[in-house]
């Protein structure tokens, strides 16, 4: 949530070298989630997880949590702290 | 003759009423000994943060003598031992024990938690305190052994179940993923359908699928503006998932 911000940032950079940010939220509600996206100007594409099953395919146990997948669908880092995900990227970038 | 009883049945119903709601009152307005004593503990906890702070923004080590933790952790151990049995006391023997970790006093932490008996309520949050000490010493032998003695001869089943669900945990951790996968499979069939069962039912997904290399599990739902959705259609792309929430 506070780290809002700082991913709009990371999207804005890495967006045009194919990197992108999908969004999923554990609200009940999609109403506050639709707010925030427009108030926070996230653009990336954001689904909601009321249903509880996205966050039990990937055994989220808390927000946020980052996962890191690379191009062909395989997960390069899993709970990555936010600090963390830039210097990742780049890493999956150069591959 | 009907009237005239229920009358009387409806005027000591009122009266009932009254009775209860001035008792509620008197309650709010005089909080019970045992919140009273809750309020005591949780304010040393909040100064003792505050000192510790402080302390660290001051440039003090952990493992320095002057640590306030040290001191906050005696003041809430004598608490215990002058007030023994109350949740309060639950409360101030687990900080004590944690603070003591943040001091880095692991092996004065380790004496006093042998000092707790097998029936301590306190033992539900003490469990994981041992477990935070574990990670942070990469010596998980005290933690296992309490925590199997606990899983093994405990009389609380919610206890039984925790105790195996963080050895579970502490194996993980500790890089053990055999032994890690037996204590989660044991809290599976043991304690199903609890909060740890189902946990534990996850954590072992995870061992098995959610391991970097391995294929992110995929999903397809509409997204919050209404349009089509699949994490498969971003083969070929970099992607950030990130789970978040706006509470």
């Amino acid at each position: 949530m506070g780290e809002a911000p700082l991913l709009k940032e990371l999207y804005a950079q890495y967006k045009d070298q194919g990197v992108t940010v999908v969004g999923i939220s554990l609200d009940e509600d999609i109403k506050p989630v639709q707010e925030m996206v427009i108030s926070k100007g996230m653009s990336w594409s954001q689904v909601l997880d009321a249903d509880k099953k996205i966050r039990k395919l990937f055994n989220v146990k808390g927000t946020p949590t980052y996962y890191l997948l690379d191009r062909d669908g395989k997960i390069a880092a899993k709970d990555i702290p936010f600090k963390k995900l830039s210097d990742a990227i780049s890493e999956l970038l150069k591959k | 003759m009907l009237q005239k009883s229920l009358a009387q049945l409806f005027g000591s119903l009122l009266g009932l009423v009254l009775l209860v709601t001035v008792s509620t009152r008197a309650q709010n307005a005089a909080p019970k000994p045992a919140d009273r004593e809750m309020e005591r503990v949780q304010a040393m906890i909040s100064e003792a943060k505050k000192e510790a702070e402080q302390f660290s923004k001051s440039g003090g080590q952990a493992v320095d003598a002057n640590n306030p933790n040290r001191k906050w952790a005696e003041t809430l151990w004598s608490y215990r031992r002058k007030h023994p049995g109350t949740p309060a006391t639950t409360l101030a023997t687990t900080e004590a024990l944690r603070l003591l970790v943040r001091a880095d006093r692991v092996s004065e932490m380790q004496a006093k938690a042998d000092t707790l008996k097998l029936t301590d309520a306190a033992w539900k949050q003490v469990i994981t305190v041992l477990l935070g000490a574990a990670i942070r010493k990469k010596d998980y032998t005290y933690f296992i052994s309490k925590a199997e003695t606990l899983a093994q001869n405990s009389i609380d089943p919610e206890l039984k179940a925790k105790a195996r669900f963080v050895i579970g945990e502490g194996y993980w951790r500790k890089g053990d993923i055999d032994q890690a996968r037996i204590a989660f499979q044991t809290v599976v069939t043991q304690y199903p359908k609890t909060s740890y069962g189902e946990e534990a039912e996850g954590n072992l997904r995870e061992i098995e699928f959610l391991n970097v290399g391995q294929p992110a599990p995929l999903f397809e739902r509409a997204t919050i503006d209404g349009d089509p959705f699949s994490l498969g259609s971003l083969r070929g792309q970099i992607v950030v998932l990130k789970f978040w929430g706006t509470y």
